[in-house]
């Protein structure tokens, strides 16, 4: 099976994810995916959670914070700006109390739980959940392309979705017992106009949001999932490991992408130094092993290229080790 | 009097004489499930702005975003929480 | 005779209101329609939330008016008629409305707060303490006497299966309003309906003879199974006694809306019709002469009786309808809580003790029409002083059967409708208390005593305490007992009240003088009871049991005796202290 083929096979996988160690590619197959499908004529973005904004220096552009920007035709690329998006998001809320209650000023009680909320450390993470929520749910795209942060936080991130979850139907139900106590009351003093329960409403959109975005990583119909690895030991056992994690977490797993793949033809040309020699053939022992435990869910061997991937250029360049000439 | 004072003056003694039945079959029923319904609106506040008293439970992002809709009960909220409970509450 | 008293009596009401209690509110309190009021300062949905004035007469009318006022004075025609009408009328012009108005106002002047609170702030820390231990033994004896009295109403044969029929029909209506979400208006007409042919049904000579065929089930062929010395215990008080706590138990562990409100809510249409029906029945019969309405109870009998010498002992059997402490419960903790205007708790608080007074002159006027039914069977015992012979439900069931009859009810189903929704009023009264009895315990006794934790072990003494009422039949003395320490509770309401008012630099003489009164006449009466109780305990060959159910009394009587005298020396510490800063700083009015 190739990697190609199971874009082609599975059209309704639009939702792309590189999971591995770190800095054993991810954002590099995450960028030349996307360069694959751009190419193709499908609308394509790519994103990166990372506060590290890998994607700027890939695509050697700074995105960082301004939303969806366009690398080339049909291509974008999106890094997160947690801090900012908390700032606007703070004003909002501000704006929104203030239109409510016609005040002048937010009250200072409130103005300080707005800044002592926006302390926590656990504000930025989930700020940053959000946003991925907002990206996704809007669903311009005919593909996203995640470009994950390593392996354990990819994990946080599913189970964080989880006990969002867990937290928001609780409230719900709690509002939604306070609701019939409300209409209980109604009925008792004959009133019959209720105003609808907007905290309810707000649940209930934030408890879609969620568990769309939760879905939508753990569906096997939209989503893929590629592990990335290299033919090395240390690395093989973690792969292993974490790949046993992802499917407690049901997310489905379409494959294993090895990179940094000492090239066979370099090592023939002879002239070479000893230790790219041994480390040949150390990689060799270990792509029979990986072949051995993945065997046909291995869907590309990517070459060890002359230098650092970024631009476009390279990317391409990239993108045919990847998919060689196939296409959707 | 005119006929239309007679006839508000009516109207007005009927209002009164159907509040003060209410007052005496349901009023009682009626605060009771508001009370419910308010407590538990003070535990919702508890739990989605709880950082206000320094426990944390909803995810710090959402609750800023239910924060405009509690804003009024918030100081009601602390007072409540703040006020000495005394026994003889209990009765009413 | 009786139209004229109930006549006299209004009269003298709406004097009173109109012009005594007018000018107290104006001038004195100075009430002011434009003060926030804690409703409307500190609305949280919960334990403040205001309320129109009229929502909330009907709110505390129906809050005060309980059995109180019925059975108290029915138990003090005793004494004749006159002394009970005098002192219901004196009663409420001077002191009744004065403690349920005053109390409410300082509770809103107080930021809402209630009387342990309040107790805390204007006399000492431990006055507290002592008041809520009061108010814990307080409420133990309404179980008590209100238990014997539902007891007594479930054992007249009339009433037990409408009683049934309409606790039924009162779970149906929870059911339709919470759970089937129906409209009110659908939901009353439906259950009270329902309970209606309940209640006539439960009139049919066959459902008669079922309930006495349970009465008679057990004991001699009287139905008693053993004497007293408060007189012959029947089994049927003791059976229906033991089905009235079952009830009571329910009402206080199922939700709240399942069982004791609804139940209660169907219950009021019946007291709406029972309580309209009765006083046109009175003032047609007068025109009429359709039943007898001339008073065939002395005016004045005698000074001493059973149950102790006129003064003070009938200021305490009257426990409600004169004045009653737990009125300044209601007020403080409910009423001054939903007060949307200062202005509004003269109308709410003073006009609804006012009418509570008309209410229980009404039932002297059913106690002392009738010494003995239409069928001979005796209700006061003429040859024996007066002596009430039946329950206090009993004199109220007739009286309803025989008022109610005037307006074209069949007299069984008066009788009944009246019984039963006395009997609904008691055991919605005893599943608050139990309620309470629950979490008051656990914080009372439970640092003293770690069963009291479990909160099911407080229900528990209370309902044993119950049974134990049941089982010795001295409800009469426990009655006395209960409006002692009702009434001392009043005592302590207008002592704290008249604190509040030095503290605030205005006139308190008004409620000074009355609160002297009820203070010197209820610890009397408790002090008396507390002996009548100790000497029957420790007279030869009294039984176990009676010995115990006596000491118990007596010992409460004289604990909450001695927890007033308490309150009283640090009252008036905190009062002396308020009037010399009175003194010295003029004052604001
Ligand atoms: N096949 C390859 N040949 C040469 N260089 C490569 C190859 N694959 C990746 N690299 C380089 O390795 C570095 C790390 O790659 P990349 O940033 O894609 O890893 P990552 O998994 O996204 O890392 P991180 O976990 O830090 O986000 C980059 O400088 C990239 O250019
Ligand atoms: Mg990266």
């Amino acid at each position: 099976m190739s990697l190609a083929k199971v874009f082609r096979e599975n059209p309704n996988r639009r939702y792309i994810m590189f999971g591995g160690k770190g800095g054993l590619g991810k954002t590099t197959f995450s960028a030349a995916t996307a360069y694959w499908l751009a190419k193709q004529g499908k609308r394509v973005l790519v994103f990166s959670v990372d506060p590290q904004a890998s994607l700027s220096d890939i695509f050697k552009q700074d995105i960082y914070g301004k939303g969806a920007v366009e690398i080339m035709p049909n291509l974008y690329a999106q890094e997160i700006d947690a801090d900012q998006h908390i700032r606007e998001y703070q004003d909002q809320i501000r704006k929104k109390i203030l239109d409510m209650y016609g005040f002048d000023k937010i009250p200072d009680e409130i103005e300080s739980y707005i800044q002592a909320a926006s302390a926590e450390p656990a504000m930025e993470e989930s700020a940053i959940f959000d946003q991925v929520v907002d990206i996704v749910v809007a669903g311009e795209f005919d593909y996203y392309i995640y470009d994950l942060v390593p392996l354990g936080h990819a994990l946080y991130y599913l189970s964080m979705a989880s006990v969002y979850d867990q937290w928001i139907s609780k409230i719900t139900k709690l509002r939604e017992e306070m609701r019939e106590y409300e209409q209980m009351a109604a009925r008792l003093s004959r009133k019959s106009e209720l105003q609808e329960d907007e905290i309810l409403r707000e649940l209930q959109d934030i408890r879609y949001r969620i568990s769309t975005s939760s879905s939508i990583l753990t569906d096997r119909e939209k989503t893929a999932f590629f592990f990335v690895l290299v033919p090395e030991e240390m690395i093989l056992i973690d792969t292993q490991n974490a790949a046993s994690l992802f499917r407690k977490y049901d997310v489905p797993l379409s494959g294993y992408i090895v990179n940094r793949v000492i090239p066979d033809e370099l090592i023939a040309k002879g002239n070479i130094p000893p230790y790219l020699r041994n480390r040949h053939a150390m990689q060799k022992k270990y792509l029979q092993k990986i072949d051995e435990l993945f065997g046909k869910d291995v869907l590309a061997r990517v070459e060890e290229m002359e230098r650092d991937i970024a631009g476009l250029s390279m990317i391409e360049k990239m993108a045919q080790a990847m998919f060689g000439e196939e296409t959707l | 009097m005119t006929e239309e004072e007679k006839r508000s003056l009516i109207q007005k003694i009927k209002e009164n004489l159907s509040d003060f039945i209410y007052g005496m079959a349901s009023h009682e029923a009626t605060r009771q499930a508001l009370k419910t319904r308010g407590s538990m609106e003070h535990l919702f506040i508890l739990i989605t702005m709880g950082d206000l008293l320094g426990v944390p439970i909803l995810p710090p992002y959402y609750s800023l975003r239910l924060l405009p809709y509690v804003v009024p009960q918030i100081s009601t909220w602390k007072r409540r929480m703040l006020r000495e409970k005394d026994l003889v509450d209990a009765l009413a | 005779m009786a139209f004229w008293t109930l006549l006299i009596t209004i009269v003298i009401v709406i004097l009173g209101y109109r012009y005594y209690t007018n000018r107290v509110d104006q001038q004195i309190v100075a009430a002011d329609p434009k003060r926030a009021t804690p409703a409307k300062m500190y609305n949280d949905g919960v334990d403040f939330m205001p309320a129109s004035g009229s929502v909330l007469f009907g709110y505390q009318f129906k809050s005060i008016a309980a059995l109180g006022p019925i059975v108290g004075p029915i138990t003090a025609v005793q004494w004749g008629w006159l002394p009970a009408v005098l002192w219901l009328i004196v009663g409420v012009f001077f002191i009744g409305w004065v403690q349920d108005y005053a109390s409410a106002m300082m509770a809103m002047r107080n930021d809402g707060m209630t009387m342990g609170g309040l107790a805390y702030k204007y006399i000492s820390p431990r006055a507290r303490g002592i008041l809520l231990s009061f108010l814990y033994f307080y409420l133990l004896l309404i179980m008590g006497a209100f238990g014997a009295v539902v007891a007594g109403l479930l054992a007249a044969p009339t009433v037990p299966i409408g009683f049934l029929i309409l606790t039924l029909a009162g779970v149906l209506a929870g059911q339709m309003t919470y759970r089937w979400r129906m409209d009110l208006v659908m939901t009353t007409v439906v259950t009270v309906l329902i309970a209606l042919v309940g209640i006539w049904l439960g009139t049919m000579p066959w459902a008669q003879s079922i309930v006495k065929a349970i009465n008679g089930m057990a004991g001699n062929a009287e139905g008693v199974l053993y004497s007293t010395p408060y007189g012959p215990m029947k089994w049927s008080v003791w059976f229906w006694g033991i089905i009235a706590l079952v009830f009571t138990y329910f009402g206080s562990v199922l939700p709240i809306w399942r069982f004791a409100q609804p139940v209660n809510y169907v219950s009021f249409w019946f007291v709406m019709l029972g309580i309209v029906g009765s006083i046109l029945g009175v003032i047609i019969a007068t025109f009429t002469g359709a039943t007898g309405v001339s008073f065939e109870i002395p005016a004045y009998i005698a000074f001493n009786n059973h149950l102790g010498p006129l003064w003070p002992i009938l200021f305490v059997t009257i426990s409600c309808g004169a004045i009653s402490g737990w009125h300044s419960l209601v007020s403080t903790s409910g009423t001054a809580r939903q007060l949307e205007k200062e202005t509004d708790a003269k109308p709410v608080t003073a006009g609804a003790m006012y009418t509570e007074a008309v209410l229980a002159v009404l039932a002297v006027v059913f106690a002392a029409t009738a010494i003995a039914k239409a069928d001979g069977s005796v209700l006061y015992d003429a040859a024996n002083g007066y002596k009430l012979s039946v329950g206090a439900g009993g004199i109220w069931i007739y009286g309803m059967a025989r008022f109610l009859s005037v307006v074209g009810i069949p007299a069984d189903l008066g009788g009944a409708i009246g019984g039963i929704f006395l009997a609904v009023m008691a055991l919605t009264v005893m599943q608050l208390v139990l309620r309470f009895m629950r979490v008051a315990s656990a914080e009372l006794l439970g640092d003293k005593i770690i069963a009291f934790k479990n909160p099911h072990v407080g229900s528990l003494v209370a309902i044993a305490f119950t049974l134990l009422i049941l089982w010795t039949a001295f409800w009469q003395r426990i009655w006395v007992l209960f409006g002692g320490a009702n009434q001392l509770f009043a005592g302590l309401a207008l002592l704290l009240v008249t604190i509040w008012l030095a503290n605030e630099g205005k006139k308190y003489e008004w409620v000074f003088w009355p609160g002297v009164f009820m203070y010197v006449t209820t610890v009397a009466a408790l002090l008396i009871t507390a002996w009548k109780s100790f000497s029957a305990a420790f007279a030869p060959d009294t039984a176990a049991a009676f010995m115990v159910g006596n000491l118990i009394a007596g010992l409460i009587g004289l604990f909450l005796a001695i927890a007033a005298l308490i309150l009283a020396w640090d009252g008036w510490k905190s009062l002396s202290t308020a009037r010399s800063k009175m003194a010295a700083a003029p004052s604001g009015d």
